[in-house]
């Protein structure tokens, strides 16, 4: 109903908007249509780079530097073999280099795809690092490139560019490319392939833990990110009909980069906001760097006075409006409509000794976090680990969830091994975790946040949701998967806050989310770090009916750190103390209470 | 290759790579404390250029009295950048000061074209630099060549002597462990970051200068490669590491420099040698060569 | 008695969680006073919002200086200007600054001060509680052992003269000889005329060394009173293992 009433909108607006722009150059001067052109070029770069940054969270400075490789190919193939003749005065084109020739569109595609394999290249190594580190090298692979150009004159004709490009890009071809490239983007944001993206932007360690390939996806987001930057440098180069190394400065970035600061990172929409703004306002304030004269009175243009209000605005705008104009909202018809809620459904999975952790020791440098901890935890059981702080209780759960290896030691899980997996293999074979400090994917919905923890059990790839509407495979088992979603956020008691952000949620619910989003990923053994942390003691009350409640429904088995002994003698049949990474003791609640090593190792020396 | 022409590519090779040592020191030095890339470091360079431009060229104060003034002024400048643009964002994501940070440089090379146009301008040299000596075994130098390896140790010897011999410089390595329990000492925080800008604008000030008089001219734009290629520098010698900085440079500047002399038909990829030699660094030993480890907790 | 510190209705909150609810207490100069409660109880936020390193809300938070017994309102103070007033805090998890060395670190603690040979002494008197510094004083502060780290810490708490020493769990992670050990010398501090709130989790070596006490759970005040007081007190107990 409301998707339909959404898709008819959307048809009649792109109908419209296809009228507008068979008309322009009726309408428009050639200034404006360029204007117009620009506009949709810069969107489908800004895009890419959001997709890369904004979405995906990694830092890259090198959006510049595949926009050239782009240019570069398409025009190389576009270009008829007189006029290759013609421009190689330097040295010699590659007689092979010499006959290519392809239609404009195969040529833009192939652009694409050669700055998506040079990207690759780049993502492969470069990935590994974080942060700052990936804008440097990132930077510095576009100044490679750029390099590189100048001095296979060969290949490129060097640093005297390519002239006489045929200018192909009409308004058609770059709106239609931006049309595509938005609806293969919002396809993709829209599944719960989209919702992984964010979510190792938002906290990649939790999605580790949700068993996702981090890694991969981030090669993935950024190659498709630089299939984008080739493309709008292909656009770019079939618009202006001149290239050379100099147009594909780092400043060139930073003009994308500032289209989606001021959008808003992370926002589709914003991108494209952003881009109508930039652009209109950069080719505007031309005129300051023009002469000008009112009435008798000349004022001088002011070469570079453009770029001097644009960088004080970019200033600006982070300075006082950080998130841009969108934030990470996006434009929906749903905001001219109020909004209904949708209705939910149950199931199961079913073993006896469920972990078993042998002789496990873990040390950093040469102090001993871990020493030699053993236990066993059968089906069905709920099992305590306490401890005063630094006993060793969290770094258990690390090595237990794969976080960190053993320095030696077995781990068992099921009758598989798993010392030494990741995150995420440890995730796939039954287990699933919450953290001490609660890690949620904080921009996202409570649903999605959910949802994200199922896409390690759903089976479609993800370049079907580039097209869903022909691999209804995405479309089937993402319903199916928010159907459950909404299934899991009732039984926790959350479904009034499915489309909330997360990371407004009151404290409490907060903790039970990440509960629900652990399950999600259909565990058979969950580990709660400290659950109760930071809760009133009615809260722990309610805690405790439901990790008990948990255990029953989905028929899991429990183990848990706590520091609220009320919870901890309530909650656990069996109980294991830690102290100083020694194991010190084990027993029921009771045994526990009474027991005068552990009495010591809480209250000190004397106490017992 | 005779021995003149190999020490006069040694001397080059040394004076290019302290000057990149100058510049990474300021980089190393903010990065250390703040984790920001302060990418206005390079134009802050040109300043100095600039600065001594005017001050020499087009008020004609002598030499000496130039290139303090310009000093002076470039400090005040770095100083003001982090004022107004990084200090209300210390509580911000990193990555909002970064995107200040490339505002900025922006906004100054913008502004320097709109000031001084974007036309390169030639700096005289003074005489007495460039008048070349004799050595024995045919080589020749002239006292520039020379100038700038001892000016740049020397400086970097000082600064050195501040951080490990003085109070603010405990304070200021202090800051770049632990914020929080500097604090707890009673050290004003934003007073030692302000130093730190402020040495680091004065060592980029004096680099900027040496670099005008060594290319003799200035231009809005000069300052960016060398910036990029310095930041580089101080990763690769360790970023937070002062003397990593100005190993970092000389590697760098030696690299660039030998390897045009030996192979000169790689002349045209000299610009991609940093690069890469920071991909390969990172690729292998992220932390540069006296870096510090830095640990993410889960 | 003359009051120190008063505290009355302390707040913290962090995003949504509450942790410090409505905490009042009082510091008398000279005393030892000790907050102790189980782990997450809030002891440290409490510590730190005194210190200035914490948001927080309080209907008061006055420091009587002995110095010139004015009393001035803390609250809102960067934790730079506490240190100025004669408060320091020797931190939770000790926060050494692992490059410098034991000396630099405890020069750092002397920041504020200017008078060298005055520096000099506290430092030889720092190195007479804790010989074992002494012997290290060129060793970088990472490459100490636990328990020396926490004598770095406490003794650089100590190096800017402070009035009222604060001490985050300085028992923490240590073996049991070395508890008795600190525990001693923070008796010996007191004894030297400097105040003392000590915040720890061991709270019968706690107790044992302190006039009065407050008991923290969840967030509160549960108990308060004299340390032998609260020694026999079953609650306490309670508080750590759940009654």
């Amino acid at each position: 109903m409301r998707r339909t009433r959404n898709l008819i909108l959307t048809v009649i607006a792109v109908v419209l908007f296809a009228f507008f722009l068979d008309k322009a150059p009726e309408i428009l001067n050639g200034y404006w249509q360029r204007i117009l052109n620009l506009i949709a070029i810069n969107a489908i770069l800004a895009l890419s780079l959001n997709l890369i940054y904004g979405i995906t969270g990694m830092f890259s400075l090198g959006h510049a530097g595949f926009m050239a490789i782009g240019a570069y190919v398409s025009a190389l193939l576009v270009l008829t073999p007189s006029q290759k003749n013609a421009m190689w005065i330097l040295e010699d084109i590659y007689p092979w280099l010499l006959k290519v020739n392809t239609p404009f569109i195969a040529s833009i595609i192939i652009a694409g795809l050669v700055a998506a394999f040079f990207g690759l290249l780049v993502a492969l190594p470069v990935l590994r690092l974080g942060g700052d580190y990936l804008g440097i090298a990132t930077l510095g692979f576009a100044e490679i490139i750029r390099i590189l150009i100048t001095n296979t004159a060969r290949l490129t004709n060097g640093s005297l560019g390519l002239k006489g490009i045929p200018a192909y890009t009409t308004l058609f071809m770059s709106w239609g490319c931006l049309g595509v490239v938005l609806l293969c983007m919002v396809c993709m944001l829209r599944s719960n392939f989209g919702g992984v993206l964010r979510a190792v932007r938002d906290d990649e360690v939790a999605a580790r833990m949700m068993g996702i390939n981090t890694f991969r996806v981030k090669v993935l987001a950024f190659t498709l990110g630089c299939f984008g930057g080739g493309l709008g440098g292909a656009l770019m180069g079939n618009l202006i009909t001149t290239i050379d190394p100099r147009m594909f400065m780092i400043t060139q970035t930073y003009n994308i980069l500032m289209i989606i600061v001021v959008g808003g990172l992370g926002s589709v929409t914003g991108s494209i906001i952003g881009s109508a703004l930039v652009t209109t306002m950069l080719e505007w304030l031309r005129f300051v760097e023009n002469p000008i004269t009112i009435g008798s009175i000349n004022i001088p243009g002011i070469p570079g006075m453009r770029m001097v209000i644009f960088s004080l605005l970019l200033i600006i705008v982070i300075i006082f409006r950080r998130e841009g104009i969108m934030g990470m909202r996006e434009f929906t018809w749903d905001i001219f409509f109020p909004r209904r809620k949708p209705a939910p459904k149950t199931e199961r999975p079913a073993s006896d000794t469920v972990l078993e952790v042998r002789d496990v020791t873990l040390k950093f440098g040469g102090l001993s976090a871990i020493d030699d901890l053993s236990f066993d935890i059968k089906h069905g059981q709920i099992m305590g680990l306490i401890g005063p702080n630094g006993a060793g209780k969290t770094s258990a759960f690390n090595v237990i969830s794969g976080f960190y290896k053993p320095t030696s030691g077995t781990i068992n899980f099921m009758g598989q091994s798993i010392g030494g997996m990741s995150p995420d293999e440890v995730c796939k074979a039954g287990m699933s975790r919450t953290f001490q400090n609660i890690r949620l994917f904080g921009h996202e919905t409570v649903l999605q946040n959910v949802m994200t923890g199922s896409r390690i059990r759903q089976k479609y790839s993800w370049w079907m949701t580039l097209a869903p509407f022909i691999f209804t495979d995405v479309i089937r088992e993402d319903s199916a998967v928010k159907a459950r979603a909404m299934d899991l956020l009732s039984q926790l008691g959350l479904e009034d806050f499915a489309y909330e952000k997360a990371s407004s949620l009151p404290y409490g619910a907060q903790r039970r989310l990440e509960i629900a989003r652990a399950l999600a990923t259909r565990p058979k053994f969950l580990l709660l770090d400290e659950p109760a942390a930071g809760m009133n003691p009615q809260e722990s009350e309610e805690l405790l009916q439901f990790i008990r409640r948990l255990r029953d429904e989905f028929d899991l088995t429990i183990l848990l750190i706590e520091h609220d002994m009320k919870v901890v003698m309530n909650v656990c049949d069996y109980i294991h103390v830690l102290d100083q990474g020694v194991h010190i003791a084990q027993g029921t609640p009771d045994e526990i209470k009474a027991n005068p090593r552990v009495i010591e190792a809480y209250l000190g020396k004397g106490a017992a | 290759m005779n021995l003149n022409i190999f020490v006069q590519h040694f001397i080059n090779a040394l004076s290019l790579g302290s000057l990149y040592g100058l510049v990474a020191v300021g980089y190393t030095m903010v990065y250390g404390i703040l984790r920001l890339i302060n990418f206005a470091h390079g134009d802050i360079f040109m300043l100095g250029a600039y600065f001594v431009y005017f001050a020499t060229i087009v008020y004609h104060l002598p030499w000496a009295v130039g290139v303090i003034v310009a000093i002076i002024l470039t400090t005040i400048c770095g100083l003001l950048v982090d004022r107004i643009a990084y200090k209300p964002l210390r509580e911000a994501p990193r990555i909002s000061a970064l995107i200040s940070a490339i505002g900025v440089s922006f906004f100054i090379e913008n502004f320097a074209v709109v000031v001084f146009t974007g036309m390169p301008r030639p700096v005289v040299q003074p005489a007495i630099l460039m008048k070349p000596i004799e050595f024995s075994g045919g080589v020749r130098l002239i006292p520039l060549g020379i100038l700038v390896p001892v000016v740049a140790f020397a400086l970097v010897g000082g600064l050195m002597w501040l951080l490990y011999c003085t109070k603010p410089g405990l304070a200021m390595r202090a800051i770049s462990f632990d914020i929080e329990t500097t604090r707890m000492m009673g050290v004003s925080v934003n007073k030692i970051i302000a130093l730190a800008f402020g040495l680091g604008s004065a060592l980029a000030a004096v680099a900027g200068i040496m670099w005008a008089l060594r290319y003799p001219r200035v231009e809005p734009f000069m300052g960016m490669t060398p910036g990029i290629k310095a930041f580089i520098a101080a990763v690769f010698g360790g970023i937070g590491s002062v003397p990593g900085a100005m190993i970092g440079g000389l590697i760098l500047g030696f690299v660039e420099i030998m390897s045009v002399a030996f192979f000169p038909t790689l002349s045209g990829y000299k610009d991609a040698f940093a690069f890469l030699l920071l991909i390969m660094i990172l690729l292998f030993r992220p932390t540069g060569l006296l870096g510090e480890k830095l640990e993410d907790k889960i | 008695m003359e009051a120190m510190l008063k505290v009355d209705g302390l707040n913290v909150n962090y995003g949504a969680i509450h942790a410090v609810r409505d905490v009042s207490l009082e510091i008398n100069r000279g005393e030892i006073v000790t907050l102790i409660g189980a782990n997450g109880a809030g002891k440290s936020s409490v510590i730190r919002s005194i210190m200035g390193l914490t948001k927080s809300t309080a209907r008061e938070m006055t420091y009587i200086s002995p110095r010139d017994s004015k009393p001035v309102n803390i609250q809102g103070k960067p934790a730079e200007e506490h240190v100025k007033l004669g408060i320091s805090l020797s931190p939770e998890g000790r926060r050494i600054l692992p490059q410098l060395t034991v000396e630099e670190n405890l020069t750092l603690g002397a920041y504020i001060r200017d008078d060298a040979d005055g520096i000099r002494d506290d430092m030889e008197y720092v190195y007479s509680l804790f010989p074992r510094l002494k012997e290290r004083h060129k060793q970088k502060g990472g490459t100490l052992s636990g328990g020396e780290q926490q004598m770095l810490a406490v003794g650089r708490a100590l190096m800017s003269r402070p009035d009222l020493l604060m001490l985050d769990e300085p028992s923490l992670g240590l073996a049991p000889v070395l508890v008795d050990e600190v525990f001693a010398i923070i008796r010996e501090i007191n004894a030297q005329g400097r105040t003392i709130l000590l915040v720890e989790q061991n709270a019968f070596a706690a107790l044992k060394a302190a006039h009065r006490a407050y008991v923290l759970e969840v967030g509160a005040v549960s108990l308060s009173g004299t340390g032998p007081e609260l020694l026999d007190n079953p609650k306490v107990r309670a508080a750590y293992l759940g009654g």
